[in-house]
């Protein structure tokens, strides 16, 4: 973790720097990615919803959690968060910019 | 003074505003409640969005609230004698993402209401309207823009750092025409 002594908690980077990689996410998607108690995670997303840094919208019965387009640091804080990322192993980097996004047909084999 | 029961919106906000400020609690009207009170109640926002300047505790902000009469509900806090609720959302006062400079005082028989100006008014719901595509935030900004005097340059400039200028320059019509 590289923002860990500013943002205060592992969790609260994981679910920025993977919001940022990914535009939005889940808190099952995010806590499953980096092996770690959901809860966690989801106490994480919903800080950052009350602060005002995140907003959220239900899909079906997930709920999806994207940054603020009014939050007044957003860009700034977008340019940290690129710069911890490129700080990451490269191979961590290209696992959380990986987004299968696009629809799969329900039943479709591998 | 009026009793809660009796209070208009403008009137419930000064006086919760007059009260947190006694308390060392400076909140700033923002939001759809600043829209009602901008246009007479064309448009009715029972939620009073009071911005939390300096992020003052929550732990500080119930107690002083209790003090008045008001019970923390999630997010919101309610008065028995009131239909409105009111929410502290976490500052920085802002309107996209620059920092609110000049905030309006109205003076009301329960203190003085301090409400982003009838132009940050309009910023606020044309940020709403450009980043989310939300209708009702732009039908808002046109009714505050109609009943108040408000500065179309400033909001031009500020549409531009936002990079919506192609955006307002398509709305701009609706924002300068029938003004009263």
């Amino acid at each position: 973790m590289m923002l860990q002594p500013i943002l205060g908690s592992a969790n609260a980077e994981r679910v920025l720097v993977f919001i940022l990689a990914r535009d939005e996410g889940y808190a099952t998607e995010i806590a499953r990615f980096f092996e770690t108690d959901l809860s966690g995670i989801q106490n994480q997303l919903e800080k950052f919803e009350v602060g005002g840094v995140l907003v959220s919208r239900t899909a079906g019965r997930t709920r999806l959690y994207t940054f603020n387009p009014r939050y007044p640091f957003l860009m700034e804080l977008k340019s940290l968060l690129e710069k911890a990322l490129s700080f990451y192993p490269e191979e961590a980097q290209e696992k959380l910019r990986l987004n299968r996004r696009r629809p799969r047909r329900r039943g479709k084999p591998l | 003074m009026k009793s809660i029961q009796e209070m208009t919106q403008a009137e419930l906000c000064a006086f919760v505003q007059s009260h947190l400020r006694e308390k060392g609690i400076n909140v700033v009207l923002s939001g759809g409640a600043a829209v009602s009170i901008y246009t007479a109640n064309k448009y009715v926002s029972h939620d009073l969005d009071l911005i939390n300047l300096y992020s003052v505790s929550r732990r500080v902000i119930l107690d002083a609230m209790k003090q008045i009469g008001f019970i923390a509900e999630g997010r919101y806090y309610k008065h028995p004698a009131s239909r409105f609720l009111v929410e502290f959302p976490p500052g920085p006062l802002a309107i996209g993402a620059e920092p609110v400079k000049q905030v309006s005082e109205i003076t009301c028989s329960t203190g003085i209401l301090r409400v982003i100006s009838p132009t940050d008014c309009v910023k606020d719901r044309l940020a709403a309207y450009y980043h989310w595509g939300d209708q009702q935030c732009l039908v808002q900004a046109i009714l505050v823009a109609q009943d108040q005097s408000i500065d179309i340059q400033e909001i031009q400039r500020w549409s531009e750092v936002e990079g919506k200028l192609a955006e307002f320059e398509h709305i701009r019509v609706k924002l300068v025409s029938d003004r009263r």
